[in-house]
């Protein structure tokens, strides 16, 4: 049970520990023992306190451990106990070791004392014989003095003795020595014997340790298991007790239950006999009942069979029927299956047909489509064609218009010229131009188209300027242009003003272009841009801006009619012209513009921008839905055309064409004597000169020689029939 | 029935045949026809199938059959198996032809019980591991076998205390060096501990008669010029690569009565030849040397050599004769390494050599057990390790039996055991600690709740005071007991116990 690996190992250190201390000590046994009584005493009694202390430890222990069973109790005492008795074994043993250890220093410090104290003794024996010598080797000295041989002898004599006194101090310290050694010897033979008896009695208590070890071991062991064995009897025997009582308290309750149980059952019989009675009786009851039934049901399946077998028959007739029916729905059915079938053929190609058409029609409607955009630009092109045919056909028509006219004009003006002539020289009547409105007319006749703001403004401009210097001339034409709104000049004054006020509206890069333009120009490009901003637009955008501002002069600023009226009352022109205008605002339902008799020079600056945003606000509304009308083209009116052509072919009156041709019929009578005269005239003439060329050729034969040698020559012949 | 089978299996063999021929034969028929399977590979065995055949062809198979039925002596029984004769013929031969490892589990087990103990080691070192031949070896050899001491490994075991024999019966320019580094390659996974607490001189025969003439007391170094080196163990522990421990005693084992001087002499050469060759050990962690006369210079050169050594855990320099200078070196060697035990037991350390340890001590955080048992530390240098045991947190058993401390020392270590609690074991004995210092320790233990030991035995302490202090004890076993989660505890304090007998 003790493990023999620390006995072993603690007897081997003994050896350890022993095996180096050499040499013996001198009261090597008395205190040995006495010092192995005295601990063996002490350790008994240590024991037997700490046992007490044990005891009443294991007391304090039991107490607080009363819920533990007996067996941990006996373990744990157990325990406690050997391990004390280890303890108490293992210091048991090794105290032979802590006694060698004692012994050893006790050892050493003796030894170390009688080493120096050996030392000593050999100083001072070193000392003492070397004095002796040196007294000897003195008296050497003495001795080689001395002459008489008495003295010398007794000299030697002395000297010898002292010799011999050294050798044998000498001899006495080296017997000494070594009988020191011999002793040592002895006790280092004793030292090695007490070791061995220390080993031998380590031994023996080692073995009684484990001797007694096991047996304590054993003896615990067998407490232990005894204690186990009475917990496992008591265990047991309570178990019992336990399942005794258990068996008894159950065997009481099998029993009471057997009891409830026949009285259960006794009961049970008894309420069984009288529900079997009762269930008799009405087994009975229902038994009559029942059969009573089973004769009504009996009739009733009579019933029913004879209602059976109508329907039966009823039913195989329908079968019949049926099945007859059914050969011919069989027969409609494969007929319509075949239908079917067929159907589904054509529907089939129906469908492919279809598919194919889509795709065909699709394929068409991608060619037409590609037609149709291709037509589409062609129209386009050909829009445009006609748009420059137009154009040149306008201009052309024009043209030729032109010519015509040109050629009518000249053939009036000639005929004019002729009709003059005629007039004057002729009939000797006074002549006089007639004065017709187509003969003023240059070019073709038409509307007058609505022109840009912008060349209105031009226009204005213009005109106001020439106006300024050459104002009667110019003032009748510019009535033309401005038909029934105000007068140039205020229209000029308001745009100056306009130009001045809102230059915002005009880019800033614009301004810094215009610097070095003239003043005119100036002024021209800038309302233009204003225009442009404030979306002005047409003639009539601009007519109604000057308007707006006139009547807005009225409308603010009543109080200054008063003033107004005098100075449109100077400028007659202007006030012919508000006559005019009234006329036009009535044509063009603005009641208000009525009441404008403005001088827009009196508008304030200020009230400028009011004017425009109040103008810009208004115009915004009616200006948007005209704007598609512009696509429609300007048609040209022919239908005063022929009139003026008539007109101007029926220049000349008829009775001037009477005239004329009574006039012609008698001047052709005239004429045609004059031309009679005239040929005779000329038949005069050459017929003088014929005769004078033939008096001359008469002369020139009569003078040549050939005439003379022919009397009749064939030139004189042919000339003759010539003339 | 297997007879009949292998009867009709050979059909034609004889009678004739059948007895004449040995139990071998019949044993190797047998065998072909139950061991045709298992064991193919062995030559040896497998009989020529002409002979079988010429049996075959021999004779008339019914009359065979019914002698064999009728013969009352045959049986299976004595016949051994094939393989059995084939296990044997492998343990006859097995130093010449040794065939294990191909053997099946079962023959191999067979193989080895009936190996021979005596078989050369060359042989049988590096094939066989098992354990149960080597305990028959070891059990051969020698009476008493402690396998525990030997990690439980017979082999080991073996192999160790085989080596320390050789090493043991070693005498230097005598026996070759060869017998001893032969058994290197055989041995050197196995060996992890070599304790030899023997080394012996050199043989002196020539010079004995002519010391014995000069004197008797006259001094040994004079007399011999080769000085008496011992064996080397440089070679062989570097081919041990698991050797962990090292345990040495440079002296001679029962001697008795022929004692001399020189029989104990570790020289300088060996000296320096241990200390190279445990420095060239890095996987030794013990290394122990005592009785060896180690004194402070040579102690000094062992110590030097250990300096940082990578595994060295335990050094034993108990009963030398190191000093002051040499416990000067193992404190140094307490900040160089791992060191986790010294032991100096019964050496001449002094209060110097003390003080230096005990300052090394101070800050260690390795060391756990310090023995500085039967040296002369006296107070001062009792006082300067009670000193650095106040801020040293390591150190668990201290043993400072018979170093003639006293009641200075004493209130101390009071104060020590008042604050330190990692201390379990303390011993003073055969001090002088007097009746005052064992109250004042007293004091001390009252506040103490973990030293478990404490000898105070022959330290002239009051008995009443050393009783109280066993009651301290007592208790804190008790609550040490119940700390430890162990449920075998009840053997507990003879286990702490345990590393304090050696110690002792």
């Amino acid at each position: 049970m003790n493990p023999p690996g620390p006995l072993g190992a603690l007897e081997k250190e003994e050896e350890h520990s022993s095996t180096p201390i050499l040499g013996p000590s001198i009261h090597s046994d008395n205190p040995r023992e006495r010092i192995q009584a005295r601990r063996l005493r002490i350790a008994a009694r240590l024991e037997a306190r700490r046992r007490e202390a044990l005891g009443e430890y294991l007391d304090g222990k039991k107490e607080s451990e009363e819920d533990q069973s007996k067996s941990y109790k006996q373990k744990e005492e157990s325990r406690l106990k050997l391990a004390k008795l280890l303890l108490c074994g293992t210091e048991l043993v090794t105290n032979i070791q802590v006694a060698a250890d004692i012994r050893e220093i006790h050892r050493r410090v003796e030894e170390g004392e009688i080493r120096r104290q050996r030392l000593e003794k050999l100083e001072n024996e070193v000392k003492t014989s070397q004095d002796k010598f040196d007294e000897i080797t003195m008296k050497w000295e003495e001795g080689k003095r001395k002459r008489i041989p008495q003295d010398l002898w007794d000299m030697l004599n002395t000297q010898q003795v002292h010799c011999a006194g050294l050798i044998e101090d000498k001899n006495k310290l080296i017997s000494e020595l070594q009988q020191e050694l011999k002793t040592k010897d002895d006790q280092y033979v004793k030292d090695l014997k007490k070791q061995s008896d220390d080993i031998c009695l380590l031994l023996e208590r080692m073995e009684e340790q484990v001797k007694n070890v096991m047996k304590t071991f054993r003896q615990e062991l067998n407490s232990i298991e005894k204690a186990f064995e009475a917990e496992r009897r008591e265990l047991l025997t309570s178990n019992k007790k336990k399942w005794e009582r258990a068996l008894q308290a159950h065997n009481a309750k099998e029993l009471e239950y057997l009891l409830s149980r026949i009285k259960k059952v006794e009961d049970y019989e008894k309420q069984l006999n009288k529900q079997r009675v009762w269930d008799c009786e009405e087994y009975n009851t229902i038994k009559i009942k029942l059969e009573q039934d089973v004769q009504i049901l009996e009739q009733q399946l009579q019933q029913m069979k004879a209602t059976y077998q109508l329907n039966q028959e009823k039913l195989e007739y329908n079968f019949q029927v049926l099945k007859k029916r059914d050969e011919e729905s069989v027969v409609i059915k494969s007929q319509q299956k075949r239908k079917i079938s067929r159907l589904h053929d054509i529907l089939n190609n129906l469908r492919s047909k279809y598919t194919r058409q889509i795709r065909q029609f699709e394929e068409e409607n991608q060619s037409l489509t590609s037609d149709y955009i291709r037509l589409v630009t062609q129209f386009k092109e050909l829009q445009k064609a006609m748009r420059h045919f137009a154009l040149l056909d306008d201009k052309r028509f024009r043209e030729i218009w032109l010519m015509n006219e040109e050629e009518a004009k000249d053939l009036i003006s000639k005929a004019f010229d002729v009709d003059r002539i005629i007039h004057t020289q002729h009939l000797g009547l006074p002549w006089t131009a007639p004065d017709f409105w187509f003969l003023r007319n240059v070019g073709p006749i038409s509307q007058q188209q609505q022109r840009s703001a912008t060349q209105i403004l031009e226009e204005v401009l213009i005109q106001t300027e020439e106006e300024g210097m050459e104002e009667a001339t110019s003032e009748t034409e510019s009535y033309l242009d401005l038909p029934k709104q105000v007068s140039m000049k205020t229209t000029r004054k308001i745009l100056m003003l306009l130009c001045d006020e809102s230059g915002f509206l005009i880019e800033s890069k614009l301004l810094s272009l215009l610097c070095p333009l003239e003043k005119s120009e100036c002024y021209l490009l800038k309302l233009d841009a204003i225009f442009s901003a404030l979306g002005i637009e047409s003639e009539d955008d601009l007519y109604k801006l000057v308007n707006f501002f006139l009547k807005y002069r009225v409308h603010h600023s009543p109080s200054s009619q008063e003033r107004t009226s005098p100075m449109s009352a100077l400028d007659p022109g202007e006030q012919t012209d508000l006559e005019r205008q009234k006329e036009g605002s009535l044509v063009g339902g603005e009641p208000e513009e009525k009441e404008v008799p403005s001088s827009p020079t009196l508008i304030h600056p200020n009230d400028v921008l009011k004017i425009l945003e109040a103008f810009v606000m208004g115009l915004r509304k009616p200006r948007d839905p005209p704007a598609p009308v512009k696509v429609v083209k300007y048609v040209r009116d022919t239908s005063k055309d022929s009139a003026y052509w008539e007109a101007l072919a029926t220049v000349l009156p008829y009775a001037t064409q009477n005239l004329w041709d009574a006039l012609y019929t008698a001047l052709e009578k005239y004429h045609l004597v004059l031309t009679q005269r005239a040929k005779l005239l000329i038949e005069n003439n050459s017929l003088e000169k014929q005769n004078t060329e033939l008096q001359m050729l008469l002369q020139q034969y009569l003078d040549s020689k050939i005439n003379s040698e022919l009397h009749v020559p064939p030139t004189q012949v042919l000339r003759a029939p010539t003339k | 029935m297997q007879s009949m089978q292998a009867t009709l299996g050979t059909p034609t063999s004889s009678a004739l045949s059948r007895f004449s021929t040995s139990t071998q034969d019949k044993s190797s028929t047998a065998g072909q026809t139950s061991s045709t399977g298992p064991q193919p590979s062995r030559p040896s065995i497998i009989p020529p199938p002409s002979k079988s055949k010429g049996w075959s062809t021999g004779a008339s198979g019914g009359r065979m059959r019914r002698i064999i039925a009728e013969d009352p002596e045959w049986s299976l029984a004595i016949v051994p198996l094939l393989t059995e004769l084939c296990i044997q013929h492998i343990v006859e031969n097995f130093q010449n032809n040794p065939i294990l490892q191909q053997l099946l589990p079962e023959h191999k087990q067979k193989v080895l019980d009936h190996l021979s103990p005596d078989l050369p080691l060359a042989v049988t070192a590096n094939l066989i591991d098992d354990e149960s031949y080597w305990r028959r070896c070891c059990t051969q050899r020698w009476p008493v076998c402690h396998v525990a001491k030997h990690g439980g490994s017979w082999k080991r075991m073996f192999f160790e205390r085989h080596l320390e024999n050789l090493l043991k019966h070693f005498i230097p320019s005598t026996t070759d060096p060869a017998l001893i580094l032969d058994l290197l390659p055989l041995c050197r996974n196995e060996v992890r501990r070599l304790r030899v607490d023997q080394f012996l001189p050199p043989m002196k025969l020539p010079p004995r008669p002519r010391s014995g003439e000069l004197s008797d007391s006259g001094s040994e170094g004079e007399v011999e010029e080769p000085t008496p080196d011992h064996y080397q163990l440089g070679d062989l522990v570097a081919g041990l690569s698991h050797l962990e421990e090292l345990d040495l005693v440079y002296g001679v084992k029962d001697c008795g009565m022929n004692f001399e001087w020189n029989l104990f002499l570790f020289t300088y050469r060996d000296c320096h030849s241990l200390a190279a060759t445990i420095k060239a050990c890095h996987t030794l962690k013990i290394f122990r040397l005592t009785r060896s006369k180690v004194d402070d210079d040579k102690a000094r050169v062992l110590i030097r050599s250990l300096l940082d050594h990578p595994a060295l855990e335990e050094l034993d320099l108990s009963h030398n004769l190191v000093g002051d200078r040499g416990a000067r070196a193992a404190a140094k060697l307490l900040s160089h390494s791992r060191l986790r035990v010294l032991n100096l037991a019964n050496n001449q350390v002094r209060a110097l050599g003390a003080q230096s340890l005990a300052h090394a001590l101070a800050h260690n955080t390795n060391l756990i057990s310090l023995n500085l048992r039967l040296n002369c530390i006296e107070d001062e240098g009792g006082q300067a390790l009670a000193h650095a045991l106040q801020t040293n947190r390591c150190l668990t058993t201290l043993h400072l039996g018979g170093n003639e401390l006293s009641e200075p020392t004493a209130t101390l270590l009071s104060q020590v055991l008042a604050v330190n609690t990692t201390l379990t074991g303390i011993n003073l004995s055969c001090n002088h600690i007097g009746l005052d210092g064992g109250k004042q320790l007293l004091e001390g233990m009252s506040d103490n709740r973990t030293l478990l030991e404490f000898d105070l035995r022959l330290s002239d302490v009051a008995q009443e005071s050393e009783y109280l202090i066993g009651q301290a004890l007592c208790a804190n076993r008790e609550a040490a007991r119940q700390r430890a989660p162990n449920p075998s505890c009840f053997l507990s304090p003879i286990t702490a116990k345990g590393p304090e007998n050696p110690a002792g």
